[in-house]
């Protein structure tokens, strides 16, 4: 059987940000299929994968992930804020990041 | 004492600052009881020299520090809290059916037997139907299903808790045979746990046996398909 | 341009309008997916509606939130009472009406399969499966056949 997905895809927009500035400590999420503030509440908490690769090996594999949380919905439709270990480079705004379904509370 | 109770894991309540202000270091070392050590005698006794002396004298082993502190510090005191056993989801009763969510067997359908005095939850696939031996998860890892399974007639033996799943501590092996390659076969799996695994699971079969489709739900793995919304599903 | 108003009545596609009487099917709010009654049009942006027999309260309802289904209850009075309203309801026999169309059967259809937990719809998919099976099979064999 095909590998089974374990998490929602969602798509990074942006960091948080006022009119002229930007606070990259969080960054925003749409993720797939949430068009409501109470949709997005269900999220909150669960951790998010950004999976990347890079040229060099660490650990034997070249693939690397950044791992943050949903924090907090942001707006009225859907839109989450997110909080990385480490902030999120720009060149990341427009890919999509994995909402994983941990942890439960179902 | 936590100063900043998460709201969320790896966020927290308070800002950097205001624990900083709350841990108030600025107002000297605090210092926590240390475990007691295996008591020396307060004084040994020495010959002294000089006959005016009384030939021995107690003398302390450990000389009094000339320093002392002249403002008190003060100390935390020590916590008497232990911490309690961990609250099991109201959605998760003996018998329902799981899906994991991480680890080696994500996706899987699992059954859930107890909860082992670590908080954290014994299942089992059964091993015969989708591959999922006996296991501990945390429940932070687990979709409750609404679906039970029948497990009145399941009894877990006393010998399946926390240590039954504790690693056995490997010999140590000298650096040379390791690069040698020696002592590396593979250990057999431990008959005792086959034999465990093998108990729970019959009486587990019997009663799957009697739902329709239930076998075959549970060697079936779960994952999102394309226009599966995760918040609008209902397990 | 149409010659005379009283064909072109006839002649219009629409068949449901926002009339005193029409039942509709309210889509916002805490009564959504209930049925109801414009009793009074307000102005033509809302109207009052009321619903004695689905217990949705009688109450001034946006049209942009309301349905209009095809069923009406004639020579309801302006403004009529809840009372009687829910006797021309009962009489006209709107609500056993509309249990029995497909419309409302695909609403309930859809309501159930929302909450259908992950068991039935493991069931679902086997159904399934087995039907396109049989289909399959079905199909082969009278191909077979007609060569």
């Amino acid at each position: 059987m095909a590998a089974t997905r374990l998490y929602t895809k969602g798509r990074i927009l942006g960091h948080k940000r006022g009119k002229r500035n930007s606070r990259p400590n969080q960054s925003l999420v749409q993720i797939e299929g949430v068009d409501s503030k109470e949709a997005a509440r269900h999220y909150l908490g669960k951790r998010v994968a950004y999976v990347y690769k890079a040229k060099r090996e660490i650990n034997g594999s070249k693939v690397r992930v950044i791992w943050g949380r949903i924090s907090r919905p942001h707006g009225n439709s859907g839109a989450a804020k997110a909080k990385f270990r480490t902030n999120l480079p720009a060149k990341v705004f427009g890919a999509s990041v994995r909402i994983m379904l941990f942890p439960s509370t179902i | 004492m936590a100063r900043s109770q998460p709201i969320a894991p790896n966020v927290g309540r308070l800002s950097r600052s205001q624990v900083s202000a709350k841990r108030g270091l600025f107002k000297g070392k605090k210092t926590s009881a240390a475990p007691a050590k295996p008591e020396t005698p307060a004084h040994t006794e020495k010959t002294v020299g000089g006959k005016a002396n009384g030939e021995k004298r107690l003398v302390p082993t450990n000389k009094a520090s000339k320093y002392y502190p002249a403002e008190d510090v003060r100390k935390p005191r020590v916590s008497r809290k232990t911490p309690g056993k961990t609250a099991l989801r109201s959605s998760i009763t003996p018998g329902t059916v799981l899906i994991l969510l991480a680890g080696r067997f994500s996706g899987k359908r699992v059954v859930f037997l107890k909860q082992l005095d670590s908080g954290l939850l014994l299942v089992s696939g059964p091993f015969k139907i989708n591959g999922v031996p006996l296991r501990r998860v945390s429940q932070a890892y687990v979709i409750a299903t609404s679906t039970k399974v029948d497990i009145s007639n399941v009894t877990v033996p006393e010998t399946v808790n926390d240590s039954f799943f504790a690693k056995a501590k490997a010999a140590k092996s000298t650096k040379e045979g390791e690069f040698f390659g020696e002592g590396k076969e593979k250990k057999a799996f431990p008959e005792e746990k086959k034999s465990e695994q093998k108990a729970v699971d019959a009486a587990l079969l019997a009663s799957i046996k009697k739902v329709d489709n239930l076998a075959k739900y549970l060697k079936a793995s779960w994952g999102l398909s394309k226009s599966d919304r995760f918040h609008e599903l209902k397990f | 341009m149409h010659p005379g108003t009283g064909r072109l009545k006839r002649q219009s596609t629409f068949k449901r309008f926002v009339e005193v009487g029409r039942v509709v099917l309210v889509n916002d709010g805490p009564s959504a997916g209930k049925l109801a009654v414009i009793v009074e049009i307000i102005d033509h942006n809302r109207a009052l509606i009321d619903g004695p027999t689905t217990s949705v309260p009688r109450q001034a309802f946006p049209y942009r939130n309301l349905i209009l289904t095809p069923y009406t209850l004639a020579n309801l009075p302006r403004a009529a009472g809840s009372g009687p309203l829910k006797k021309a309801l009962e009489k006209a026999g709107v609500l056993e009406k509309w249990e029995q169309s497909g419309w409302a059967k695909k609403l309930a259809a859809r309501q159930t399969r929302k909450n259908s937990s992950d068991f039935d719809r493991f069931q679902v998919q086997l159904a399934k499966k087995s039907r396109r099976d049989l289909v399959r099979k079905a199909y082969v064999k009278e191909k077979k056949a007609s060569a």
